[in-house]
């Protein structure tokens, strides 16, 4: 019986109370946590920013090469360029490369913080792209028709209708971009997966570190899947019949 | 106010070039009512949407109060504020109040404050009899008053001409004669209006000068009378035959 006990692994539930304290409050070891989680909010913050910019940019100019094709060409080849070689590669080689090539003299966080950011602004580019597209032609031609230039007409009658289109993919990309820090780690930024492993490897024991580290992840997804959606409802009022 | 000289307009489509206006020439008075009837594919829209470049023309010229519009030179947005246009399908914003909706254009072009724009705003829907709307959204409105607000959103602009594609194609029958009457209305005060439509009834009441296009180019033109009673053109007899 206590072999298949052992085999089992049940007696991490028997005294469970002692693991968690070993894992968290013993010798301080939950402040690994916290620098972590602080690090992943941190990356994950500063690249929404740098990505939502990025794309948003890459995605007008590409719509605007669409529409006229002599418009923004060297540009339009830059962006395609980018597109082709962000989305090709995984996202931890172009964490390497951001720390070990391109920025050498800078501090991991924001080698980390520009590496995502620039990952996650071709994702949002293509998402953008297709909200502006999906726009009805009407909508501009409404505009243009009442002596609004190109560019008003775009901000204040095409970008809004967009956002609306895209906000629940755009949010989708805000959580896969918080779970894909988690490889931070490997240029040597503490985050938030890199502290946690950091305490399996002092107390030898997966369970409450690796579950605990889960667990804090799932929590901040939920919350700001809740926060997302009641802005997603805001943003849905000229909806309601 | 309105010269339009040997306008031609060709599109280039993947099975080819299509010559949809094949030079038309017209000159419209202040205060004319021009009404555009044809059968479908004959230009009146391509037409209608050169007036104000929101299609380019291919060649040809288009003078407005003493402008060449189609001069690379010309500034087309400053001109397209006092060329109104109302669309088959509204077009209103969706995202936008009503209000909003009427307001956005001229607040954003400078041209009045908000508050000037909302009295103006509130007096035109006044005149239409949906003020009771200004807060609700384009979806939560009927096709009939959409239609309404998107005449109201051009006329906020104070425009010297209206320019109407089919205000009335996309309607539910019973919902045609309130967008009519607004244009009615329209029509007495005095506005300069070019009207593509269906509506032979409208096009009798309250047209100036008739047009009849067919195949790109303006085949006959009278006044309401000669166009209904005593047709000319063996296609525009053809064509009364079938819809009058």
């Amino acid at each position: 019986m206590s072999s298949l006990m052992t085999f089992l692994q049940l007696n991490v539930i028997s005294d469970i109370g002692q693991k968690i304290y070993d894992s968290t409050l013993y010798m301080d070891r939950y402040k690994y946590i916290i620098e972590g989680l602080g690090n992943t909010l941190l990356i994950t913050l500063f690249a929404v920013i740098i990505g939502v910019i990025l794309g948003t940019l890459v995605a007008l100019i590409r719509v605007t090469h669409n529409n006229d094709h002599k418009k923004l060409k060297i540009l339009n080849v830059i962006s395609s360029l980018y597109l082709t070689v962000i989305r090709g590669t995984p996202v931890v080689v172009q964490l390497m490369i951001m720390y070990y090539i391109i920025y050498t003299s800078g501090d991991a966080i924001t080698a980390a913080i520009f590496a995502f950011g620039i990952n996650s602004g071709a994702y949002v580019a293509e998402v953008m792209r297709s909200g502006i597209q999906s726009v009805d032609k009407g909508q501009i031609e409404a505009g243009r028709s009442l002596g609004l230039t190109q560019r008003m007409t775009m901000i204040k009658i095409v970008f809004p209708q967009a956002l609306k289109n895209v906000a629940p993919a755009i949010f989708n990309e805000f959580i896969a971009l918080l779970k894909e820090t988690s490889v931070a780690g490997y240029i040597g930024v503490q985050d938030l997966t890199k502290g946690g492993d950091t305490i399996r490897s002092i107390t030898y024991d997966p369970y409450t570190s690796l579950l605990m580290t889960a667990a804090i992840y799932l929590v901040i997804v939920i919350g700001m899947t809740a926060c997302l959606s009641k802005l997603e409802r805001r943003l849905h009022k000229s909806d309601n019949r | 106010m309105i010269t339009v000289k040997d306008l031609h307009k060709t599109f280039h489509t993947l099975n080819g070039s299509i010559d949809v206006l094949k030079g038309i020439n017209q000159t419209i008075e202040k205060g004319e009512k021009v009404v555009v009837v044809g059968p479908s594919g004959s230009g009146k829209s391509t037409f209608l949407r050169c007036l104000n470049l929101l299609e380019e023309p291919t060649s040809g010229e288009i003078w407005f109060e003493g402008q060449n519009i189609t001069d690379k030179n010309c500034n087309i947005n400053q001109l397209r504020q006092k060329m109104g246009m109302v669309f088959q399908h509204f077009n209103l914003f969706p995202h936008l109040t009503i209000k909003k909706n009427i307001t956005l254009a001229p607040v954003s072009l400078k041209l009045k404050t908000q508050q000037e724009a909302d009295a103006l705003a509130i007096k035109l829907l006044e005149r239409v009899g949906i003020v009771d709307k200004a807060d609700a959204y384009p979806v939560q409105l009927s096709g009939g008053q959409q239609q309404r607000i998107a005449i109201v959103r051009s006329l906020a602009m104070e425009p010297d001409v209206m320019l109407f594609d089919e205000p009335t194609s996309a309607l539910d029958p019973e919902m045609v004669g309130e967008v009519l009457q607004v244009m009615k209305q329209l029509a007495k005060d005095g506005m300069t209006m070019i009207v593509v439509t269906h509506e032979m009834g409208f096009a009798r009441e309250v047209a100036t000068r008739v047009l009849f296009m067919d195949d790109g180019q303006v085949v006959e033109e009278a006044t309401p009378q000669k166009f209904f009673d005593n047709p000319q053109n063996p296609r525009l007899q053809d064509f009364l035959s079938k819809v009058l």
